[in-house]
């Protein structure tokens, strides 16, 4: 069995690709190989087992110059294995979620790796750290991914719906119907109603989602375009603040609820005023309802943010 | 020419995706926008939600009717005082009220002999 062989077969999410084909990253792969173990493999594993070495050794060493130098020397080896954490993350960059979101909580599977190193099992550091990178980002999308099981055909056109309202909104200066959504992503009619009921089961929104869905590393994220409008939340008539279980909203949850319910403008609208996408909107406003319903309780206040003297 | 569908669908959460996916054929019909589209899927999920908590009936009944660009959700038999009083009664907040009144056209409780149904009315292009 050929090495793309192997990986295709040890892909945890199997992404499609043909014997004999490439995926994106591969030369990316290649490349790092070249550029990010420029001192040799022999070299590279002599540093890693020492630093592990010092880190073991030394992380309940009665010495606090011990238990630093094992400090130093863990970061060390995750500052050494970053690349590998970028590597694997770029795997799974295009399924919707931000590239710097899929590194951190793939570090996240790296510090885990070291920390639970065995140094009588003989094996490379990347060996063990692969597997535990991977399975993180992978409970990563099972956790804040798709709630329920999707297809991915389905997963795909909910991907592209996205861009083509995207497209369609100034185009048309209006939300655009089945139909229309139907002809420009080149699917059935039915099939965008499915994917759109589909969609909420995606319940993540990553706060480092670009601002246009796309998920690309040099787009503006969610959190630089909060940090400017952090003024306008605050001085906003913010009833809905007031409501029993708003405490619990984020100030952008807040802030489109306001906007959709108290101002009364369209997701469009909304859209176009947050800087993303309709579907976005849709989801956020869902989640939020979501959000109020969990902090209020299904049992003593069923409906959406039930005020104090609502009838019994 | 009125087309109109009648369902009795479980009394669970559920059967929910079931009536949006009835309500979304409909729709497509109408050339309603994904808009409209998605604020009837919110009035009449959170309508429903809150009549399986305050109104614990085994079965709902319910009948979508479409025509001239317009489409009419009716769903009961309820019988329960306070949701009849969520969804007429604004509180001053985001209540059950204040939603349905911002994702639908009309809201509307017909009475029958001890029970009432709820109709709700979107319009094609009304995503307010």
């Amino acid at each position: 069995m050929s090495t793309r062989d192997e990986r295709r077969v040890s892909d945890p999410l199997d992404l499609e690709v043909l014997p004999g084909q490439k995926r994106p990253y591969d030369d990316e792969d290649e490349e790092l190989e070249e550029h990010e173990q420029p001192r040799g493999r022999d070299e590279t594993m002599k540093k890693d087992q020492y630093l592990l070495r010092v880190y073991h050794y030394g992380k309940d060493s009665d010495d606090p110059a011990e238990r630093r130098r094992a400090i130093e020397a863990r970061q060390e080896l995750i500052t050494m294995y970053l690349p590998l954490v970028r590597s694997l993350a770029r795997r799974y960059a295009s399924r919707g979620e931000h590239f710097d979101d899929l590194v951190q909580v793939g570090a996240i599977g790296l510090i885990k790796a070291i920390d639970r190193f065995d140094l009588e099992r003989g094996v490379e550091l990347t060996t063990y750290a692969t597997p535990n990178i991977v399975g993180e980002i992978k409970r990563y999308f099972r956790d804040k991914g798709w709630s329920v099981r999707v297809p991915r055909g389905l997963q795909e056109l909910n991907i592209r719906l996205n861009k083509v309202i995207d497209e369609l909104v100034p185009k048309l200066q209006r939300s655009p119907t089945i139909q229309e959504l139907a002809e420009a992503a080149n699917a059935t009619p039915e099939e965008v109603l499915e994917a759109l009921e589909t969609s909420q089961a995606y319940n993540s929104v990553s706060l480092q989602a670009s601002a246009n869905g796309e998920g690309g590393e040099e787009d503006a994220g969610l959190i630089d375009y909060l940090g400017g409008e952090e003024e306008a939340y605050d001085t906003m008539e913010d009833r809905t603040a007031l409501a029993p279980g708003f405490a619990k909203l984020d100030k952008r949850e807040r802030y489109i609820l306001h906007l959709r319910f108290f101002e009364g403008l369209t997701q469009s609208q909304i859209a176009e005023r947050v800087g993303i996408s309709q579907m976005h909107v849709s989801r956020l406003i869902r989640r939020s309802l979501e959000k109020l319903r969990e902090e209020i309780g299904d049992l003593d206040a069923p409906h959406i943010a039930r005020p104090p003297d609502a009838a019994r | 020419m009125a087309e109109r569908i009648s369902l009795e669908i479980p009394a669970t959460l559920g059967a929910l995706s079931t009536l949006r996916m009835v309500m979304g054929g409909l729709v497509m019909r109408l050339e309603f926008s994904i808009e409209d589209l998605d604020d009837l899927s919110l009035a009449t999920g959170e309508l429903l939600r809150t009549a399986l908590v305050d109104d614990p009936l085994d079965r709902l009944t319910v009948e979508v009717e479409v025509e001239d660009g317009l489409l009419r959700f009716a769903a009961g038999r309820f019988r329960s005082a306070r949701l009849r009083s969520e969804i007429t009664v604004h509180r001053g907040s985001l209540d059950l009220c204040r939603l349905l009144s911002s994702t639908v056209d009309e809201v509307t409780l017909e009475d029958g002999e001890g029970f009432y149904r709820v109709v709700l009315v979107k319009r094609r292009g009304s995503a307010a």
